[in-house]
């Protein structure tokens, strides 16, 4: 599903981001990127989601070549992947349901579609009855609950979350990461970058663990 | 450093039955869309940003209108003289009237070779019309106008000439005046007279103000392309978290440029129907004092309205130069708005 080999990102400003990473993960696997702040896992975030480029080595997603993909080429990539992030990015002037229905909107699905679609994503994070609130009616762990919904309702075959629980209570963080088992046991690759060591540890995925750039920990959690 | 592993199949029936998917429904979501789901997709989302963009612009109609208003009013400042000119042409006679050529025949033509010239004359490339005027006729209209017209009965003979009215078909000093040595050179010509320092006046008049109107277009047209640019710009910057988030959950650059696209036609039709509005009124509110000030010349001369034609026009042209302003607008930002 993804494989990194050798790659490496060096911004303009002379700030090396990753160092010659090399790894790769199976398409179903659930894994956690952890590291301090600055390790480099949302740089890693952002090249598999397209938005920087890296400046050495390869970087394959689902087979395509992520250094030499096409500005034209990116948004069909990235409607393969959903993504989490802590701030939730949600719309707050769009109702739950307009919120979700998004990526399926640009896929251009027809109203009865997305409307099946959108309930069935709500009810997999149990909010399928608010879905005509606006998301500051809710609570933090319901907005992203709401983020989850949006990531996973147009089905992509990998999942991103970047730091997801971070402004969540340890209750709440176990319950979001409750979900996102779930939507791995349908098949989707699901990879969270978190410093949350704790909860990781509980979960006993395998983990990749940067310092300043370099992937110094390849192994289950816990262990 | 390299590594790879692969976690243990969990498929759960039973979750799975309650978050309402299965696995082979993710394998199957790659499949390559046909054609018809294509097209409906492009359809749908056509429509949704044009509901979209026009439920966005009626949730602030006062400042809606008078964005539309600013732009009308540049529109219809150059259109409005434009209207005018034609006006005043119209009023001071055809251009073909103030060039016509007089030629004068010698005192011994007869009236029925003056007709065949006529004919001769009338059938030249160059000419649009040309008209027959007969010695007695010219004397009439000569007594009438001299204001002699007693004196002139007094004489033993007639002393005008028959002549030819020729109206030309273009307006082109070079080409009058080589009509005119063709018209002199003819028999039975005695003169050809065309008053060549009117005209060129005329002309330079007429073609200052074509350019003086055609300039004020183009200022207009680049004042109404930055109004619609900056509208359109303040729009993008209220929506760059919802743009940010349509690119990260793909959308292409075509999806997220659409809304404005139709937003900036959208404010152009506005501006263009009151545009049209502002000009008929104005020149019917003219008219009242033209018409009053025409009959004290005793003309029955008043102002022509909108022409059905011009109307559409600007209303097109209206909706293109929002829609261009808009293009420009987001071509603009629309590299800044790569997701943060």
């Amino acid at each position: 599903m993804i494989r990194f080999d050798q790659v490496g990102k060096r911004y303009p400003n002379g700030h090396v981001g990753l160092h010659e990473l090399s790894f790769h993960v199976q398409r179903g696997e659930f894994l956690f990127v952890t590291g301090h702040s600055g390790a480099g896992k949302s740089t890693l975030l952002r090249l598999l989601l397209a938005m920087e480029r890296p400046t050495s080595g390869k970087l394959l997603l689902a087979g395509q070549d992520l250094s030499r993909i096409t500005n034209a080429q990116i948004p069909f990539l990235r409607r393969q992947i959903g993504v989490v992030f802590q701030n939730h990015q949600l719309l707050f002037d769009r109702t739950v349901f307009d919120n979700v229905a998004l990526p399926l909107q640009i896929l251009g699905l027809n109203k009865r579609e997305i409307g099946q679609r959108v309930m069935t994503a709500l009810e997999r994070v149990s909010l399928k009855d608010k879905a005509l609130q606006y998301p500051a009616d809710l609570s933090t762990g319901q907005q992203q609950r709401v983020g989850i919904a949006r990531a996973v309702v147009h089905r992509p075959a990998l999942l991103l979350a970047d730091e997801p629980t971070g402004n969540l209570d340890p209750r709440l963080a176990a319950e979001i990461m409750g979900v996102f088992e779930d939507i791995n046991r349908l098949g989707t690759t699901v990879l969270i970058a978190s410093h949350d060591l704790a909860l990781i540890a509980r979960m006993r995925h395998r983990m990749l663990t940067l310092q300043r750039g370099r992937l110094i920990g390849d192994g289950e959690a816990g262990r | 450093m390299s590594a790879s592993r692969k976690s243990d199949p969990k498929a759960n029936p039973s979750t799975a039955e309650r978050v309402g998917g299965s696995v082979k429904k993710v394998e199957a979501k790659h499949d390559e869309p046909d054609f018809r789901t294509l097209f409906h997709a492009w359809l749908e989302s056509h429509r949704a940003s044009l509901v979209d963009s026009l439920g966005r612009l009626l949730k602030q109609p006062i400042g809606s209108f008078f964005t539309c208003l600013v732009m009308a009013v540049a529109l219809s400042l150059p259109m409005g003289l434009a209207l005018l000119l034609d006006n005043v042409e119209r009023l001071g006679g055809s251009w073909q009237r103030a060039a016509q050529i007089s030629v004068f025949l010698r005192l011994d033509v007869d009236a029925a070779a003056g007709q065949r010239l006529r004919e001769e004359i009338a059938a030249l490339p160059d000419v649009a019309e040309a008209q027959w005027i007969s010695r007695e006729a010219a004397l009439e209209e000569f007594q009438q106008l001299s204001g002699i017209g007693e004196a002139l009965r007094e004489l033993p003979d007639n002393p005008l000439p028959g002549s030819v009215l020729v109206t030309p078909r273009e307006i082109d000093k070079d080409k009058l005046e080589a009509l005119r040595q063709t018209l002199a050179g003819m028999p039975g010509v005695e003169q050809a007279q065309l008053d060549l320092l009117w005209v060129e006046r005329l002309t330079a008049i007429l073609k200052l103000g074509d350019r003086f109107v055609f300039g004020l277009t183009l200022l207009l047209v680049a004042t109404l392309l930055l109004v619609i640019g900056n509208t359109i710009r303040l729009h993008i910057e209220n929506r760059r978290t919802e743009i940010e988030v349509v690119k990260l959950v793909g959308g292409t650059d075509g999806y997220v440029r659409r809304p404005f696209l139709y937003m900036g036609a959208i404010y152009g039709l506005g501006a263009g129907l009151i545009a049209w509005a502002l000009l008929a009124y104005g020149l019917g509110w003219l008219n009242e004092a033209v018409v009053r000030l025409a009959g004290l010349y005793g003309s029955d001369f008043g102002l022509a309205g909108v022409p059905s034609g011009d109307a559409v026009s600007l209303v097109v042209g209206a909706v293109l130069l929002g829609y261009i302003g808009a293009w420009l607008a987001v071509a603009r930002h629309l590299s800044e708005l790569a997701p943060r």
